[in-house]
């Protein structure tokens, strides 16, 4: 993985670029509107950071892209060759999807062919199911909030969750530092 | 037959190294399970803790976000604390 402190140095400089584009027309514009800008330029130059590298990102830049007003915006910091491929990216996830539904159903195919154990206890099967009932719905959980998550395995899911983390935290971190910055600068 | 089912074994002894070493990778990166020494953490706590993780992660974003709405509303364009503030960035 990369560094922690190139991977902030790219994402401020994407970050401050779009915010320098996004300034002239969210001038005069509602607080709310200029923080969903400044949200969306802030998440964008993350997952521009990553170059394509992860799934995640690819997720987030198409699922941006479906919207027409932020073209612009993509553009910018992706560079318009980039952005005609990120609109691929929702060719691929659903590629994704059809991995998964081949992997699934030869994993039914192994089950059904498997001897069933007649040894186990009735409680422990109980307990072993309820655990791995509960581990499904937390999985389901997460995949609902790393951007793409419906589209991947679990072996990807983790792996994914392993890097949206920590380019979340080097986001905060930027963010944190540039808005402490201007709140002092402002007091004086 | 046999060769079938050896297979099969191998494939989940893979899986189940390969998930083992996720979760604890993912739970080193966790502030909150980091701090408590035990070793036994059940996969299904580091999963809530992630998800509660990145939740607050969000939140954060959109706090931050918020705040710098609210600033650049005061902070004129022009002034010599944006001067400033460009400075520090390039």
């Amino acid at each position: 993985m990369r560094s922690s402190s190139s991977l902030k140095r790219d994402f401020l400089k994407k970050w401050v670029t779009s915010l320098q584009i996004c300034s002239f027309s969210i001038r005069g514009t509602s607080v709310l509107e200029r923080k969903k800008a400044i949200k969306l330029s802030a998440d964008l130059a993350m997952a521009s950071a990553r170059k394509g590298t992860t799934c995640w990102s690819r997720a987030l830049i198409a699922n941006a892209s479906k919207d027409d007003n932020n073209k612009v915006l993509i553009e910018h910091i992706l560079g318009s060759h980039e952005y005609e491929r990120s609109k691929q990216a929702s060719i691929g996830s659903l590629m994704c999807n059809k991995r998964i539904r081949c992997k699934k159903i030869l994993k039914k195919s192994f089950r059904m062919r498997r001897v069933p154990k007649k040894s186990c206890e009735p409680r422990m099967v109980i307990a072993s199911s309820l655990a791995k009932r509960f581990i499904k719905k937390r999985t389901q959980f997460l995949r609902s909030l790393v951007p793409g998550g419906e589209f991947m395995d679990d072996i990807s899911l983790m792996e994914e969750t392993l890097d949206y983390i920590v380019s979340l935290r080097a986001q905060v971190d930027v963010m944190k530092t540039l808005v402490c910055a201007t709140e002092l600068v402002n007091c004086n | 037959m046999s060769s079938r089912r050896s297979r099969q074994q191998n494939v989940s002894r893979i899986t189940d190294d390969q998930i083992i070493e996720l979760v604890s990778k993912l739970r080193q990166l966790l502030p909150e399970i980091r701090s408590r020494r035990s070793d036994k953490v059940s996969a299904s706590k580091v999963l809530q803790e992630t998800c509660n993780y990145i939740r607050n992660l969000h939140r954060e974003v959109d706090d931050l976000s918020e705040r710098l709405s609210e600033l650049l509303a005061t902070i004129d364009v022009d002034s010599p604390e944006a001067a400033i503030i460009r400075s520090l960035i390039t």
